[in-house]
């Protein structure tokens, strides 16, 4: 068997449903941009109703069975180790050490998973942190994204190369994440008085512009490190993670057919 | 009458009895395998049946128990022909979770399944899985302490449990949701000869009291055969018999001592037990009674010497005060309960733990002292768990990483590797190793590096007979040809019979006894071999024993 392979993929239906949910969401993240109207709207709405269709895809998942209880389990295992392991950096000027665990597994165990486990051990962490509140949303699906963009690299790409594709993909990431949280404050940030403020209503190129030099004026800070650190780690143990990772694959035979017939011969 | 007789003969066995676990035709193939693990097993397990699974390792023992619950092949793939049922589910219609509540599994691991952290809470956590009110939850959990005598332990942390301990509770957390089925994977492999009767013998109270039906798969028959109502032989090919002890046993090549003892003496019927061994064998004892052959080995070299070695953990003291010497081409042999100090004696030796007081000299150095390659030259060290030592990606890694550590010629270690266990593949990750080839590889690795003293930490557990042959064969080239000290310990007294010239035998953190293998293992019935135990009084311990002093005689 090879151990490339996904151990799970969405159905049509489920992605769907997870395709509209992520409409859904994008629109949450860059509202700003294309919003026309007096009152600046209530974005989380957008993203309690995504989240509220990704559980219901996870409920979908399991209660169909195209995740059997090895894979829960695993999900299960990797979410905890992950939500463990984002309260270790405490956050401090980004040092996180939970994306290099979510981007080795996610490219192991493919897309669906990696959307799934981005999302769940989200969730876990916020809990464990108590970081709930209206941001989580946001970070849910920006972790999703991660995952299932991890996941989605292309798969024949092994030894070194591979390690120095998950690198940069690490650095693409942490922007990512990073823009993307900024773009769900941003608007509400500033006030709206001073140069790097949002302007509803106002053109989308000044919107951006605007938008683009707030983010490396005050987060870069952040997400400077947080690449840092993820692609370190990943330089560091992606070969002995993957490797161990790839064993489980295998060791659980998580494709392997079950056949039962009258006689083996 | 005839008729009557007819059903007694062929059906009646079956009659009335309530078919609880039922192999029809059954094969099995796994995924991107050629090999066939069984082939057209035919097997039914009555109700309140104790039965006993022995093969090679690798020949299918622990398939044939995941398919009791269906784990093979929902969980691990594969083509099942035929059909298994258990309690009249087949398994083909039925998932593993479905069959919770009907079988429990007991691994040969205890502390790999543990989910909580005390002993009530873990006893109580299959319950809750399985969503039981809180009121049978109580009962239920009262009425396990109880049934495995767990009462004094129930507030305890599970990690500070012995094996013994440990295994009890695993069997007990199985036993909670009230199974007809308990299967057992070697759950005695890891525990001393004491904790083993423990488990074995709740294991024949709870088949006698409540009806249970067992299967167990067991590498040390000595200990399991005596409570087998029928064995399932498997050998290498996929081929399985089935029949009661005495049957499958009398041309077995995997037997315990006793059994190859009446084999060696030419007896027509075989005991399971030394009860039935001591009767059979009456004649042969009728002698007078024989001089102790002595065996000691000339005290020239001193290879360790150490001396009111006292070691402390905390406020525990591990070991107090002990002292003694061992020489080149001696095989000592340590001996004592868990938890007696024989790890940290042997740590100690090693130079891996520092001593509170006393001395030890290592080859006229202190072993603590010792540093990388002067460390390795000297004193070769096997852990527990052989796989402490391992940490490359493949067997492959692993060999020629020792033989660049060692400034040998590449393919040294794989060398010793082949002549120790045949058929490793170089692939092969390091923790896919069944426990005999892990044990293998770790000792080839420490070999390679060709240290004077080797001191190994309980290097039996897991192994087979065979195994445990070669084992025992390379231990004594190692000692006898090349003249250097071999240091174990070990719980199997069946092993020291075969190999050690020396015991030490250490209880509470003090030496007890020292003295020749024979001296030693004869003054205490329980840990006589059992061959010694047929034989008593005659200072015989191994079946070549018995045969050289009968033939001395005639």
């Amino acid at each position: 068997m090879k151990t490339t392979a996904n151990i799970f993929t969405f159905s049509r239906f489920t992605s769907a449903v997870l395709a509209i949910a992520s409409i859904f969401s994008l629109a949450g993240f860059t509202w700003p941009f294309f919003f026309v109207g007096d009152e600046l709207p209530q974005t989380q709405m957008f993203f309690w109703l995504a989240v509220a269709a990704s559980f219901v895809v996870v409920v979908l998942q399991i209660s169909h069975q195209h995740l059997d209880a090895k894979s829960v389990a695993l999900l299960g295992v990797l979410s905890a180790l992950i939500a463990a392991l984002r309260p270790l950096g405490a956050g401090a000027v980004g040092i996180e050490p939970m994306w290099f665990i979510l981007i080795l597994s996610a490219r192991v165990f493919g897309a669906s998973f990696g959307f799934l486990l981005g999302m769940i051990s989200m969730f876990v962490s916020a809990l464990l942190t108590g970081g709930m509140g209206p941001w989580l949303g946001y970070q849910l699906f920006a972790a999703a994204w991660i995952g299932l963009l991890a996941g989605s690299l292309p798969k024949k790409i092994r030894g070194p190369q591979e390690i120095a594709m998950l690198i940069v993909y690490g650095i693409v990431a942490a922007q990512i994440f990073g823009i993307l949280m900024d773009l769900q404050f941003w608007p509400w940030a500033l006030g709206s008085s001073t140069q790097l403020s949002y302007i509803p209503n106002g053109d989308i190129s000044e919107n951006i512009s605007r938008f683009i030099t707030f983010h490396f004026a005050t987060s870069m800070a952040w997400d400077i490190p947080r690449a840092i650190f993820t692609s370190v780690l990943i330089a560091i143990s992606g070969k002995a993670v993957l490797s161990a990772l790839r064993r489980t694959h295998t060791r659980a035979a998580f494709l392997a057919p079950v056949v039962f017939t009258e006689h083996v011969k | 009458m005839a008729l009557e007789g007819f059903l007694d003969r062929f059906i009646g066995c079956w009659f009335g009895r309530v078919v609880m676990i039922k192999f029809s035709n059954v094969s099995l193939v796994y995924p991107n395998s050629a090999k066939t693990v069984l082939e057209d097993l035919n097997l039914t397990i009555a109700e309140g049946e104790m039965v006993l699974v022995i093969g090679p390792t690798g020949s299918g023992k622990s398939s044939l128990l995941r398919l009791i619950n269906g784990l093979v092949p929902h969980h691990t793939g594969g083509i099942l022909a035929g059909d298994v049922s258990v309690n009249g589910v087949s398994t083909q219609l039925t998932k593993p979770g479905g069959m919770a509540h009907v079988i429990g599994i007991v691994g040969q691991n205890p502390a790999n399944g543990f989910v909580a952290d005390t002993v009530e809470e873990e006893l109580a956590f299959g319950m809750e899985v399985l969503n039981l009110p809180n009121d049978v939850m109580r009962k239920r959990v009262e009425e396990i302490l109880d049934l495995l005598s767990l009462a004094n332990l129930r507030n305890r942390s599970i990690a500070t449990l012995s094996g013994g301990e440990q295994q009890r509770v695993a069997i007990g957390a199985a036993l909670v949701t009230h199974p007809k089925v308990l299967v057992l994977d070697e759950p005695t492999s890891a525990l001393d000869p004491i904790a083993a009767e423990e488990v074995l013998s709740i294991l024949h109270r709870l088949v006698h009291d409540l009806g249970l039906t067992v299967v167990i798969a067991e590498h040390k028959l000595e200990r399991v055969i005596q409570f087998a109502d029928r064995i399932v032989h498997i050998n290498g090919e996929g081929i399985a018999k089935v029949g009661t002890p005495e049957e499958i046993l009398i041309d077995s090549p995997i037997a315990p001592p006793i059994v190859h003892l009446a084999r060696a003496l030419g007896l027509k019927e075989i005991g399971t037990t030394v009860r039935q061994m001591r009767r059979l064998t009456t004649e042969f004892r009728e002698i007078p009674i024989t001089d102790k052959k002595k065996q000691e080995v000339a005290q020239l070299t001193e290879a360790i010497s150490f001396k009111d070695v006292t070691i402390t953990y905390g406020n525990t003291k591990a070991l107090n005060g002990v002292s003694s010497q061992i020489f080149m081409g001696e095989i000592v042999a340590i001996m004592g309960r868990n938890g007696a100090g024989k790890s940290s004696l042997l740590k100690a030796l090693a130079g891996v733990n520092q001593i509170s007081a006393g001395k030890i000299t290592v080859l006229e150095r202190d072993p603590f002292g010792l540093e990388g390659r002067e460390r390795r030259e000297s004193v070769g060290f096997i852990p527990q768990e052989p796989s402490d030592l391992l940490y490359g990606q493949s067997v492959g890694v692993e060999c020629e990483q020792a033989d660049a550590d060692n400034g040998v010629a590449p393919g040294t270690t794989l060398a010793v590797l082949e002549q120790l266990v045949s058929g490793v593949s170089i692939n092969t990750h390091p923790r896919d190793l069944s426990e005999g080839q892990r044990l293998a590889l770790a000792l080839s690795v420490v070999l390679s590096s060709n240290p004077s003293i080797l001191i190994l930490d309980e290097p039996t557990r897991g192994l087979d007979y065979q195994a445990k042959n070669e084992l025992t064969r390379m231990l004594l080239a190692f000692a006898t040809t090349f003249k250097r000290a071999v240091v174990l310990a070990t719980h199997d007294v069946e092993l020291v019979a075969e190999l050690a010239t020396r015991v030490i035998f250490i209880a509470d953190g003090e030496i007890v006894a020292d003295g020749s293998t024979l001296d030693v293992l004869l003054s205490s019935p329980a840990f006589a071999p059992q061959v010694a135990k047929v034989m008593s009084p005659q200072p015989w311990l191994r079946v070549k024993d018995v045969i050289a002093a009968i033939e001395e005689l005639r």
